[in-house]
Protein backbone atom coordinates (compact mmCIF):
# COMPACT_ATOMS: atom_id res chain seq x y z
CA UNK A 1 0.00 0.00 0.00
CA UNK A 2 0.98 3.42 -0.55
CA UNK A 3 1.44 6.73 1.78
CA UNK A 4 -2.17 8.55 1.79
CA UNK A 5 -1.40 12.22 -0.10
CA UNK A 6 -3.52 15.23 -1.12
CA UNK A 7 -6.59 15.11 -3.06
CA UNK A 8 -5.60 18.09 -4.92
CA UNK A 9 -2.99 16.51 -6.69
CA UNK A 10 -4.84 13.16 -7.78
CA UNK A 11 -6.69 13.18 -11.29
CA UNK A 12 -10.43 12.51 -11.46
CA UNK A 13 -11.45 9.73 -13.55
CA UNK A 14 -13.97 9.61 -16.27
CA UNK A 15 -17.04 8.73 -15.01
CA UNK A 16 -18.34 7.18 -18.71
CA UNK A 17 -16.17 4.28 -17.69
CA UNK A 18 -16.11 2.25 -14.53
CA UNK A 19 -12.54 2.32 -13.02
CA UNK A 20 -10.71 -1.17 -13.02
CA UNK A 21 -9.90 -1.73 -9.27
CA UNK A 22 -5.90 -1.84 -8.74
CA UNK A 23 -3.75 -3.03 -5.94
CA UNK A 24 -1.97 -0.56 -4.15
CA UNK A 25 -3.97 2.21 -5.30
CA UNK A 26 -2.89 5.98 -4.00
CA UNK A 27 -5.01 6.99 -0.90
CA UNK A 28 -5.80 10.23 -0.08
CA UNK A 29 -6.38 10.86 3.66
CA UNK A 30 -6.18 6.93 4.16
CA UNK A 31 -8.81 6.63 1.48
CA UNK A 32 -8.79 5.32 -2.21
CA UNK A 33 -10.43 8.07 -4.32
CA UNK A 34 -13.30 5.66 -5.03
CA UNK A 35 -13.90 5.95 -1.02
CA UNK A 36 -14.43 9.36 -1.62
CA UNK A 37 -17.95 10.15 -1.38
CA UNK A 38 -17.59 12.52 -4.14
CA UNK A 39 -16.65 9.91 -6.57
CA UNK A 40 -19.14 7.62 -5.07
CA UNK A 41 -21.95 10.21 -5.87
CA UNK A 42 -21.22 9.48 -9.77
CA UNK A 43 -23.15 6.68 -10.99
CA UNK A 44 -21.17 3.72 -12.71
CA UNK A 45 -22.50 3.55 -16.54
CA UNK A 46 -24.93 0.47 -17.13
CA UNK A 47 -24.41 -2.66 -18.44
CA UNK A 48 -25.78 -3.85 -21.85
CA UNK A 49 -27.78 -7.31 -21.00
CA UNK A 50 -28.79 -9.32 -24.09
CA UNK A 51 -31.67 -10.55 -24.67
CA UNK A 52 -31.48 -13.72 -23.45
CA UNK A 53 -29.96 -12.29 -20.29
CA UNK A 54 -33.31 -10.09 -19.69
CA UNK A 55 -35.85 -13.35 -20.83
CA UNK A 56 -34.04 -15.26 -18.04
CA UNK A 57 -34.31 -12.44 -15.47
CA UNK A 58 -37.94 -11.77 -16.24
CA UNK A 59 -38.42 -15.71 -16.14
CA UNK A 60 -36.72 -15.69 -12.95
CA UNK A 61 -38.35 -12.40 -11.23
CA UNK A 62 -42.18 -14.07 -12.54
CA UNK A 63 -41.18 -17.32 -11.16
CA UNK A 64 -40.29 -15.79 -7.79
CA UNK A 65 -43.56 -13.50 -7.84
CA UNK A 66 -45.71 -17.08 -8.58
CA UNK A 67 -44.35 -18.70 -5.88
CA UNK A 68 -44.71 -15.84 -3.77
CA UNK A 69 -48.03 -15.25 -4.31
CA UNK A 70 -48.84 -19.07 -3.51
CA UNK A 71 -46.93 -19.20 0.13
CA UNK A 72 -48.86 -15.49 0.95
CA UNK A 73 -51.75 -17.21 -0.03
CA UNK A 74 -50.98 -20.30 1.64
CA UNK A 75 -50.61 -18.16 4.83
CA UNK A 76 -53.58 -15.84 4.70
CA UNK A 77 -55.87 -19.53 3.83
CA UNK A 78 -54.54 -21.15 7.25
CA UNK A 79 -54.99 -17.93 9.44
CA UNK A 80 -58.61 -18.71 8.65
CA UNK B 1 -19.03 13.69 19.07
CA UNK B 2 -15.34 12.96 19.94
CA UNK B 3 -12.92 14.63 17.95
CA UNK B 4 -11.54 12.66 14.87
CA UNK B 5 -7.91 12.54 15.41
CA UNK B 6 -4.90 10.32 14.02
CA UNK B 7 -1.65 10.25 15.31
CA UNK B 8 -2.45 13.33 17.07
CA UNK B 9 -3.43 15.02 14.47
CA UNK B 10 -7.26 16.62 14.33
CA UNK B 11 -8.70 15.08 10.93
CA UNK B 12 -11.69 17.42 10.21
CA UNK B 13 -9.80 20.70 9.61
CA UNK B 14 -7.14 18.70 7.11
CA UNK B 15 -10.44 17.14 5.56
CA UNK B 16 -12.13 20.55 5.07
CA UNK B 17 -8.67 21.87 3.28
CA UNK B 18 -9.04 19.09 0.47
CA UNK B 19 -12.92 19.24 0.01
CA UNK B 20 -13.53 15.96 2.00
CA UNK B 21 -16.76 15.51 3.76
CA UNK B 22 -17.17 14.73 7.17
CA UNK B 23 -18.49 10.99 5.90
CA UNK B 24 -15.16 10.88 4.46
CA UNK B 25 -12.70 11.87 7.63
CA UNK B 26 -15.15 9.26 9.64
CA UNK B 27 -13.90 6.58 7.34
CA UNK B 28 -10.43 8.11 7.01
CA UNK B 29 -10.06 7.88 10.83
CA UNK B 30 -11.41 3.90 10.32
CA UNK B 31 -8.63 3.12 7.61
CA UNK B 32 -5.92 5.26 9.05
CA UNK B 33 -6.19 2.38 11.77
CA UNK B 34 -6.03 -0.66 9.41
CA UNK B 35 -3.17 1.14 6.86
CA UNK B 36 -0.94 1.43 10.53
CA UNK B 37 -2.10 -2.32 11.86
CA UNK B 38 -0.63 -3.89 8.03
CA UNK B 39 2.37 -0.94 7.97
CA UNK B 40 3.19 -2.55 11.22
CA UNK B 41 2.16 -6.17 10.46
CA UNK B 42 -0.23 -6.43 13.57
CA UNK B 43 -1.91 -9.12 12.16
CA UNK B 44 -4.27 -9.49 14.95
CA UNK B 45 -4.30 -6.17 15.15
CA UNK B 46 -6.19 -5.89 11.91
CA UNK B 47 -7.94 -8.91 11.87
CA UNK B 48 -10.15 -6.83 14.98
CA UNK B 49 -10.46 -3.99 12.93
CA UNK B 50 -11.43 -5.77 9.66
CA UNK B 51 -13.80 -7.86 11.47
CA UNK B 52 -17.26 -7.05 11.26
CA UNK B 53 -19.98 -7.26 7.98
CA UNK B 54 -19.56 -10.99 7.92
CA UNK B 55 -19.98 -12.10 11.26
CA UNK B 56 -22.73 -9.70 11.58
CA UNK B 57 -24.66 -11.20 8.48
CA UNK B 58 -24.33 -14.31 9.89
CA UNK B 59 -25.16 -13.95 13.29
CA UNK B 60 -27.60 -11.55 12.39
CA UNK B 61 -29.32 -14.32 10.38
CA UNK B 62 -29.58 -16.82 12.85
CA UNK B 63 -32.07 -14.46 13.86
CA UNK B 64 -35.37 -15.45 15.89
CA UNK B 65 -37.60 -17.07 13.31
CA UNK B 66 -34.79 -19.19 11.99
CA UNK B 67 -33.58 -20.28 15.60
CA UNK B 68 -37.40 -21.02 16.16
CA UNK B 69 -37.33 -22.74 12.47
CA UNK B 70 -34.01 -24.98 13.99
CA UNK B 71 -36.02 -25.35 17.22
CA UNK B 72 -39.40 -26.70 15.41
CA UNK B 73 -37.04 -28.48 13.23
CA UNK B 74 -35.65 -30.24 16.09
CA UNK B 75 -38.87 -31.14 17.83
CA UNK B 76 -40.61 -32.37 14.82
CA UNK B 77 -37.36 -34.96 13.44
CA UNK B 78 -34.73 -34.42 15.95
CA UNK B 79 -31.00 -34.73 15.05
CA UNK B 80 -30.97 -36.53 11.74
CA UNK B 81 -30.41 -35.14 8.77
CA UNK B 82 -31.27 -31.50 9.91
CA UNK B 83 -27.70 -31.25 11.96
CA UNK B 84 -25.51 -31.58 8.24
CA UNK B 85 -28.21 -30.26 6.93
CA UNK B 86 -27.62 -27.14 8.89
CA UNK B 87 -23.96 -27.21 8.38
CA UNK B 88 -24.31 -27.49 4.41
CA UNK B 89 -26.60 -24.58 4.10
CA UNK B 90 -24.37 -21.95 5.85
CA UNK B 91 -21.74 -23.28 3.53
CA UNK B 92 -23.63 -22.07 0.96
CA UNK B 93 -24.15 -18.49 2.80
CA UNK B 94 -20.35 -18.47 3.06
CA UNK B 95 -19.94 -18.92 -0.46
CA UNK B 96 -23.06 -15.88 -1.47
CA UNK B 97 -21.52 -13.66 1.40
CA UNK B 98 -18.20 -13.85 0.11
CA UNK B 99 -18.93 -12.55 -3.01
CA UNK B 100 -20.52 -9.54 -1.37
CA UNK B 101 -18.22 -8.73 0.44
CA UNK B 102 -15.55 -8.91 -2.36
CA UNK B 103 -18.38 -6.42 -4.64
CA UNK B 104 -18.18 -4.10 -2.01
CA UNK B 105 -14.88 -4.10 -0.99
CA UNK B 106 -13.27 -3.92 -4.52
CA UNK B 107 -16.36 -1.56 -5.63
CA UNK B 108 -17.04 0.75 -2.81
CA UNK B 109 -20.79 0.44 -3.46
CA UNK B 110 -23.55 -1.37 -2.04
CA UNK B 111 -25.75 -3.78 -3.78
CA UNK B 112 -28.80 -1.77 -4.04
CA UNK B 113 -27.01 0.88 -5.94
CA UNK B 114 -25.04 -1.12 -8.39
CA UNK B 115 -28.34 -3.12 -9.11
CA UNK B 116 -29.93 -0.17 -10.11
CA UNK B 117 -27.22 1.43 -12.19
CA UNK B 118 -25.88 -1.10 -13.39
CA UNK B 119 -28.94 -2.80 -14.87
CA UNK B 120 -31.33 -0.60 -14.86
CA UNK B 121 -34.10 1.26 -12.66
CA UNK B 122 -36.58 -1.44 -12.75
CA UNK B 123 -34.27 -4.56 -11.45
CA UNK B 124 -32.86 -2.19 -9.26
CA UNK B 125 -36.35 -1.25 -7.52
CA UNK B 126 -37.67 -4.52 -7.81
CA UNK B 127 -34.52 -5.63 -5.68
CA UNK B 128 -35.48 -3.27 -3.60
CA UNK B 129 -39.46 -3.95 -3.04
CA UNK B 130 -38.37 -7.37 -2.74
CA UNK B 131 -35.88 -5.99 0.27
CA UNK B 132 -38.19 -4.34 1.69
CA UNK B 133 -41.20 -6.70 1.76
CA UNK B 134 -39.21 -9.22 3.32
CA UNK B 135 -37.38 -7.02 5.66
CA UNK B 136 -40.43 -6.18 7.27
CA UNK B 137 -41.94 -9.28 7.67
CA UNK B 138 -39.06 -10.76 9.05
CA UNK B 139 -38.68 -7.97 11.40
CA UNK B 140 -42.31 -8.60 12.50
CA UNK B 141 -41.33 -12.12 13.22
CA UNK B 142 -38.01 -10.87 14.86
CA UNK B 143 -40.14 -8.76 17.41
CA UNK B 144 -41.65 -12.04 17.55
CA UNK B 145 -38.94 -13.88 18.43
CA UNK B 146 -38.39 -11.19 21.62
CA UNK B 147 -41.53 -11.46 22.52
CA UNK B 148 -41.36 -14.83 22.96
CA UNK B 149 -38.45 -14.74 24.75
CA UNK B 150 -39.83 -12.14 26.91
CA UNK B 151 -42.98 -13.52 27.97
CA UNK B 152 -41.05 -16.19 29.52
CA UNK B 153 -40.32 -13.82 31.60
CA UNK B 154 -43.16 -12.74 32.39
CA UNK B 155 -42.62 -9.71 30.45
CA UNK B 156 -45.51 -8.85 27.70
CA UNK B 157 -45.38 -7.31 23.94
CA UNK B 158 -45.10 -3.78 24.63
CA UNK B 159 -41.81 -4.42 26.47
CA UNK B 160 -40.66 -6.54 23.81
CA UNK B 161 -41.28 -3.56 21.22
CA UNK B 162 -40.15 -1.08 23.38
CA UNK B 163 -36.41 -2.98 23.87
CA UNK B 164 -36.36 -3.63 19.74
CA UNK B 165 -36.87 -0.12 19.08
CA UNK B 166 -34.73 1.69 21.63
CA UNK B 167 -31.98 -0.73 20.68
CA UNK B 168 -32.55 1.16 16.96
CA UNK B 169 -32.10 4.19 18.21
CA UNK B 170 -29.20 4.13 20.64
CA UNK B 171 -26.84 1.88 18.35
CA UNK B 172 -27.84 4.20 15.54
CA UNK B 173 -26.72 7.40 17.72
CA UNK B 174 -23.66 8.69 17.60
CA UNK B 175 -22.65 8.90 13.76
CA UNK B 176 -19.96 6.48 13.68
CA UNK B 177 -20.29 2.77 11.97
CA UNK B 178 -17.42 2.15 14.18
CA UNK B 179 -19.66 2.73 17.54
CA UNK B 180 -22.50 1.14 15.42
CA UNK B 181 -20.39 -1.89 14.65
CA UNK B 182 -19.06 -2.66 17.60
CA UNK B 183 -21.80 -2.48 19.91
CA UNK B 184 -23.74 -5.07 17.51
CA UNK B 185 -21.18 -7.54 17.40
CA UNK B 186 -20.86 -7.07 21.45
CA UNK B 187 -24.67 -8.15 21.41
CA UNK B 188 -24.20 -10.97 18.72
CA UNK B 189 -21.80 -12.64 19.93
CA UNK B 190 -24.69 -13.92 22.88
CA UNK B 191 -26.09 -15.89 20.07
CA UNK B 192 -23.94 -18.49 21.79
CA UNK B 193 -26.49 -18.47 24.26
CA UNK B 194 -28.00 -21.30 21.76
CA UNK B 195 -24.95 -23.67 22.43
CA UNK B 196 -25.41 -22.85 26.37
CA UNK B 197 -28.96 -24.06 25.96
CA UNK B 198 -27.94 -27.24 23.81
CA UNK B 199 -25.63 -28.25 26.42
CA UNK B 200 -28.26 -28.19 29.17
CA UNK B 201 -30.91 -30.42 27.42
CA UNK B 202 -27.84 -32.94 27.97
CA UNK B 203 -28.57 -34.41 24.04
CA UNK B 204 -26.75 -37.53 23.38
CA UNK B 205 -23.36 -36.73 21.97
CA UNK B 206 -23.45 -40.10 19.89
CA UNK B 207 -26.83 -39.73 17.92
CA UNK B 208 -25.32 -35.79 17.61
CA UNK B 209 -21.74 -37.18 16.46
CA UNK B 210 -23.96 -39.76 13.88
CA UNK B 211 -26.42 -37.18 12.56
CA UNK B 212 -23.62 -35.85 10.63
CA UNK B 213 -22.72 -38.73 8.69
CA UNK B 214 -26.14 -37.88 6.69
CA UNK B 215 -28.83 -39.73 8.21
CA UNK B 216 -31.81 -40.94 5.61
CA UNK B 217 -34.27 -37.93 4.44
CA UNK B 218 -36.85 -37.64 7.48
CA UNK B 219 -40.18 -38.84 6.84
CA UNK B 220 -43.60 -37.85 8.06
CA UNK B 221 -45.98 -34.80 6.24
CA UNK B 222 -44.20 -34.01 2.55
CA UNK B 223 -45.91 -30.25 3.08
CA UNK B 224 -44.37 -30.15 6.87
CA UNK B 225 -41.00 -31.51 5.58
CA UNK B 226 -40.85 -28.68 2.47
CA UNK B 227 -41.72 -26.11 4.82
CA UNK B 228 -38.85 -26.73 7.46
CA UNK B 229 -36.39 -27.60 4.49
CA UNK B 230 -37.59 -24.06 2.68
CA UNK B 231 -37.49 -22.30 6.12
CA UNK B 232 -34.10 -23.81 6.93
CA UNK B 233 -32.49 -22.47 3.96
CA UNK B 234 -34.32 -19.33 4.28
CA UNK B 235 -33.01 -19.31 7.64
CA UNK B 236 -29.37 -19.02 6.31
CA UNK B 237 -28.90 -17.02 3.32
CA UNK B 238 -31.59 -14.21 2.75
CA UNK B 239 -32.01 -10.97 0.95
CA UNK B 240 -30.98 -8.03 3.69
CA UNK B 241 -27.67 -10.19 4.08
CA UNK B 242 -26.63 -9.79 0.59
CA UNK B 243 -27.70 -5.75 0.77
CA UNK B 244 -26.45 -5.76 4.60
CA UNK B 245 -22.82 -7.09 4.08
CA UNK B 246 -22.04 -5.28 0.71
CA UNK B 247 -23.88 -2.30 2.19
CA UNK B 248 -21.92 -2.45 5.78
CA UNK B 249 -18.32 -3.23 3.74
CA UNK B 250 -18.45 -0.41 1.77
CA UNK B 251 -20.26 1.76 4.68
CA UNK B 252 -16.51 0.39 6.36
CA UNK B 253 -14.18 1.34 3.86
CA UNK B 254 -12.99 -1.88 3.07
CA UNK B 255 -10.81 -2.01 -0.24
CA UNK B 256 -9.65 -4.94 -2.38
CA UNK B 257 -6.26 -5.16 0.25
CA UNK B 258 -8.79 -6.34 2.75
CA UNK B 259 -10.60 -9.00 0.93
CA UNK B 260 -7.98 -11.96 2.35
CA UNK B 261 -9.61 -10.62 5.90
CA UNK B 262 -13.25 -10.15 4.67
CA UNK B 263 -13.24 -13.93 3.63
CA UNK B 264 -12.00 -14.61 7.23
CA UNK B 265 -14.57 -12.59 8.98
CA UNK B 266 -17.15 -14.22 6.58
CA UNK B 267 -15.85 -17.91 7.40
CA UNK B 268 -15.66 -17.34 10.89
CA UNK B 269 -19.05 -15.78 10.92
CA UNK B 270 -20.61 -18.61 9.10
CA UNK B 271 -18.89 -21.51 11.38
CA UNK B 272 -20.02 -19.63 14.56
CA UNK B 273 -23.61 -19.42 12.99
CA UNK B 274 -23.55 -23.08 12.13
CA UNK B 275 -22.87 -24.11 15.44
CA UNK B 276 -25.10 -21.66 17.50
CA UNK B 277 -27.62 -22.75 14.95
CA UNK B 278 -27.19 -26.38 15.64
CA UNK B 279 -26.83 -25.54 19.04
CA UNK B 280 -31.00 -24.27 18.48
CA UNK B 281 -31.80 -27.51 17.36
CA UNK B 282 -30.33 -29.94 19.69
CA UNK B 283 -32.35 -27.44 22.41
CA UNK B 284 -35.22 -28.47 20.22
CA UNK B 285 -34.82 -32.04 19.49
CA UNK B 286 -35.04 -32.47 23.33
CA UNK B 287 -39.03 -32.36 23.00
CA UNK B 288 -39.06 -35.00 20.37
CA UNK B 289 -38.06 -37.67 22.78
CA UNK B 290 -40.44 -36.43 26.06
CA UNK B 291 -43.60 -35.88 23.74
CA UNK B 292 -43.00 -32.59 24.22
CA UNK B 293 -43.22 -31.49 20.49
CA UNK B 294 -46.97 -30.17 21.52
CA UNK B 295 -45.72 -26.73 21.20
CA UNK B 296 -48.87 -25.20 21.25
CA UNK B 297 -49.57 -26.40 24.23
CA UNK B 298 -47.58 -23.74 25.42
CA UNK B 299 -48.92 -21.05 24.21
CA UNK B 300 -47.60 -18.24 22.35
CA UNK B 301 -49.68 -19.11 18.95
CA UNK B 302 -47.11 -21.95 18.64
CA UNK B 303 -43.91 -20.50 19.45
CA UNK B 304 -43.67 -21.16 23.15
CA UNK B 305 -40.66 -23.14 22.99
CA UNK B 306 -38.86 -21.98 26.40
CA UNK B 307 -41.68 -22.89 28.19
CA UNK B 308 -42.13 -26.55 26.66
CA UNK B 309 -37.74 -26.86 27.00
CA UNK B 310 -38.55 -26.05 30.68
CA UNK B 311 -40.85 -28.31 30.93
CA UNK B 312 -38.47 -31.21 29.43
CA UNK B 313 -35.15 -30.27 30.29
CA UNK B 314 -35.67 -28.12 33.64
CA UNK B 315 -35.30 -23.81 34.01
CA UNK B 316 -31.75 -23.24 33.11
CA UNK B 317 -31.97 -24.63 29.76
CA UNK B 318 -35.00 -22.89 29.17
CA UNK B 319 -34.27 -19.29 30.48
CA UNK B 320 -31.01 -19.73 28.32
CA UNK B 321 -32.99 -20.54 25.35
CA UNK B 322 -35.26 -17.52 25.64
CA UNK B 323 -32.63 -15.19 26.20
CA UNK B 324 -31.09 -16.26 23.34
CA UNK B 325 -34.02 -15.74 22.00
CA UNK B 326 -34.45 -12.31 22.98
CA UNK B 327 -30.83 -11.50 21.99
CA UNK B 328 -31.33 -13.17 18.19
CA UNK B 329 -34.25 -11.05 17.61
CA UNK B 330 -32.76 -7.76 18.97
CA UNK B 331 -29.59 -8.51 16.75
CA UNK B 332 -31.49 -8.82 13.74
CA UNK B 333 -33.74 -5.86 14.36
CA UNK B 334 -30.32 -3.88 14.13
CA UNK B 335 -28.91 -5.67 11.48
CA UNK B 336 -32.14 -5.66 9.05
CA UNK B 337 -33.00 -2.07 9.85
CA UNK B 338 -29.61 -0.92 8.46
CA UNK B 339 -30.15 -3.57 5.46
CA UNK B 340 -33.47 -1.15 4.62
CA UNK B 341 -31.60 1.90 5.12
CA UNK B 342 -28.82 1.07 3.03
CA UNK B 343 -31.07 0.10 0.55
CA UNK B 344 -33.26 2.83 0.84
CA UNK B 345 -30.15 5.61 0.27
CA UNK B 346 -28.63 3.49 -2.27
CA UNK B 347 -31.94 3.02 -4.54
CA UNK B 348 -32.83 6.66 -3.83
CA UNK B 349 -29.40 8.13 -3.96
CA UNK B 350 -28.88 9.72 -0.90
CA UNK B 351 -26.01 9.66 1.99
CA UNK B 352 -26.17 5.93 3.46
CA UNK B 353 -23.63 5.65 5.96
CA UNK B 354 -23.30 5.41 9.63
CA UNK B 355 -20.36 7.89 9.35
CA UNK B 356 -22.69 10.62 8.56
CA UNK B 357 -25.10 12.47 10.58
CA UNK B 358 -28.88 11.86 10.94
CA UNK B 359 -29.04 15.97 9.52
CA UNK B 360 -27.71 14.82 6.70
CA UNK B 361 -28.62 11.56 5.81
CA UNK B 362 -32.13 11.89 7.11
CA UNK B 363 -33.86 9.25 5.03
CA UNK B 364 -31.05 6.66 5.84
CA UNK B 365 -32.04 7.00 9.51
CA UNK B 366 -35.65 7.10 8.80
CA UNK B 367 -35.59 4.33 7.02
CA UNK B 368 -33.52 2.58 9.99
CA UNK B 369 -36.17 3.64 12.52
CA UNK B 370 -39.34 3.66 10.66
CA UNK B 371 -39.50 0.00 9.54
CA UNK B 372 -38.34 -1.36 13.07
CA UNK B 373 -41.81 0.88 14.11
CA UNK B 374 -43.68 -0.61 11.81
CA UNK B 375 -42.91 -4.04 12.65
CA UNK B 376 -42.78 -3.23 16.11
CA UNK B 377 -46.62 -1.85 15.99
CA UNK B 378 -47.57 -5.30 14.70
CA UNK B 379 -46.67 -7.35 16.96
CA UNK B 380 -48.76 -5.72 19.20
CA UNK B 381 -51.60 -6.76 17.77
CA UNK B 382 -52.97 -9.75 19.36
CA UNK B 383 -53.51 -13.04 18.80
CA UNK B 384 -50.70 -13.15 16.24
CA UNK B 385 -50.18 -16.35 14.97
CA UNK B 386 -46.27 -16.29 15.72
CA UNK B 387 -44.84 -19.64 14.75
CA UNK B 388 -46.56 -19.37 11.63
CA UNK B 389 -45.39 -15.76 10.99
CA UNK B 390 -41.68 -16.46 12.14
CA UNK B 391 -41.66 -20.13 9.18
CA UNK B 392 -43.38 -18.30 6.87
CA UNK B 393 -41.32 -14.84 6.82
CA UNK B 394 -38.09 -17.37 6.22
CA UNK B 395 -39.64 -19.26 3.24
CA UNK B 396 -40.54 -15.74 1.28
CA UNK B 397 -37.14 -14.85 2.05
CA UNK B 398 -36.15 -18.27 0.50
CA UNK B 399 -38.39 -17.60 -2.24
CA UNK B 400 -36.83 -13.91 -2.93
CA UNK B 401 -33.32 -15.25 -3.16
CA UNK B 402 -32.95 -16.80 -6.20
CA UNK B 403 -33.14 -13.11 -8.03
CA UNK B 404 -30.91 -11.51 -5.35
CA UNK B 405 -28.59 -14.08 -5.80
CA UNK B 406 -28.56 -14.00 -9.68
CA UNK B 407 -27.72 -10.36 -9.19
CA UNK B 408 -25.14 -11.12 -7.16
CA UNK B 409 -23.20 -13.44 -9.21
CA UNK B 410 -23.44 -11.08 -12.37
CA UNK B 411 -21.79 -7.91 -10.30
CA UNK B 412 -19.09 -10.65 -9.20
CA UNK B 413 -18.05 -11.69 -12.66
CA UNK B 414 -18.73 -8.42 -14.32
CA UNK B 415 -15.01 -7.47 -15.04
CA UNK B 416 -15.40 -3.74 -15.80
CA UNK B 417 -16.02 -3.20 -12.18
CA UNK B 418 -13.97 -5.63 -10.38
CA UNK B 419 -11.13 -6.22 -12.71
CA UNK B 420 -9.07 -8.89 -11.47
CA UNK B 421 -11.41 -9.78 -8.41
CA UNK B 422 -14.39 -11.44 -10.48
CA UNK B 423 -15.63 -15.23 -9.90
CA UNK B 424 -13.58 -18.13 -10.84
CA UNK B 425 -15.26 -20.47 -12.66
CA UNK B 426 -15.67 -23.04 -9.80
CA UNK B 427 -17.34 -20.25 -7.64
CA UNK B 428 -19.77 -19.66 -10.56
CA UNK B 429 -20.29 -23.18 -10.77
CA UNK B 430 -21.06 -23.55 -6.71
CA UNK B 431 -23.10 -20.00 -7.14
CA UNK B 432 -25.43 -21.02 -9.88
CA UNK B 433 -25.96 -24.54 -8.22
CA UNK B 434 -26.84 -22.72 -4.89
CA UNK B 435 -29.23 -20.31 -6.85
CA UNK B 436 -30.94 -23.50 -8.38
CA UNK B 437 -31.15 -25.33 -4.69
CA UNK B 438 -32.58 -22.71 -3.21
CA UNK B 439 -35.19 -21.83 -6.01
CA UNK B 440 -35.99 -25.76 -6.39
CA UNK B 441 -36.74 -26.24 -2.34
CA UNK B 442 -38.57 -22.47 -2.00
CA UNK B 443 -40.68 -23.25 -5.29
CA UNK B 444 -41.64 -26.98 -3.84
CA UNK B 445 -42.95 -25.52 -0.73
CA UNK B 446 -44.63 -23.11 -2.73
CA UNK B 447 -46.36 -24.95 -5.24
CA UNK B 448 -47.31 -28.23 -2.76
CA UNK B 449 -48.49 -26.19 0.13
CA UNK B 450 -50.43 -24.18 -2.39
CA UNK B 451 -52.12 -26.97 -4.51
CA UNK B 452 -52.84 -28.61 -1.16
CA UNK B 453 -54.60 -25.31 0.05
CA UNK B 454 -57.04 -25.16 -2.72
CA UNK B 455 -57.84 -28.83 -2.79
CA UNK B 456 -56.27 -29.86 -6.22
CA UNK B 457 -54.30 -32.22 -4.06
CA UNK B 458 -54.70 -33.70 -0.59
CA UNK B 459 -53.34 -31.84 2.38
CA UNK B 460 -50.29 -33.43 4.10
Amino acid sequence: MTAPRDINTTPRASAQQPRRPSEGAELIMFLEQEQLVSDRAIAVPQARLGGRAQAALWLLRIFALIVSFMVIYTFVAQLS
Amino acid sequence: MAPLETAGHSLEPVAAGVGLTHEDAVRSLDRSRVFHARRHGRHWSLLWLLAGPGILAMLGENDGPSMISYAATGATYGTGFFVPFIAVTFAMAIICQEMCMRVGAVTHRGYGELVLQRYGKVWGWFSAGDLAFTNLVTLIAEFVAIRVGMAYFHLGAPVAAALGVVLVLFTMSGGRYWRWERIVLGMALFNGLFLISAILVKPHWGSVAHALTFTPFPGGSFNTLLLLLASTIGATVTPWMIFFQQGASADKGMTSADIKHGRWDTVAGGVLAAIFGIGALLAGAALLTHNGANIPDHGLAGAGFPAAIRAVSGGPAATVFALGLIEAGAVAVLTISASTAYAAGECIGVSRSFNNSPRHALIFYLANAGVALIAAAIILIPGAPLLSIALNANVLAAVLLPVALVFVVMLANDRDLMGKWVNKRSTNVIAITIIAFVAIFAAAYGIDSFLGTVHIIGAG
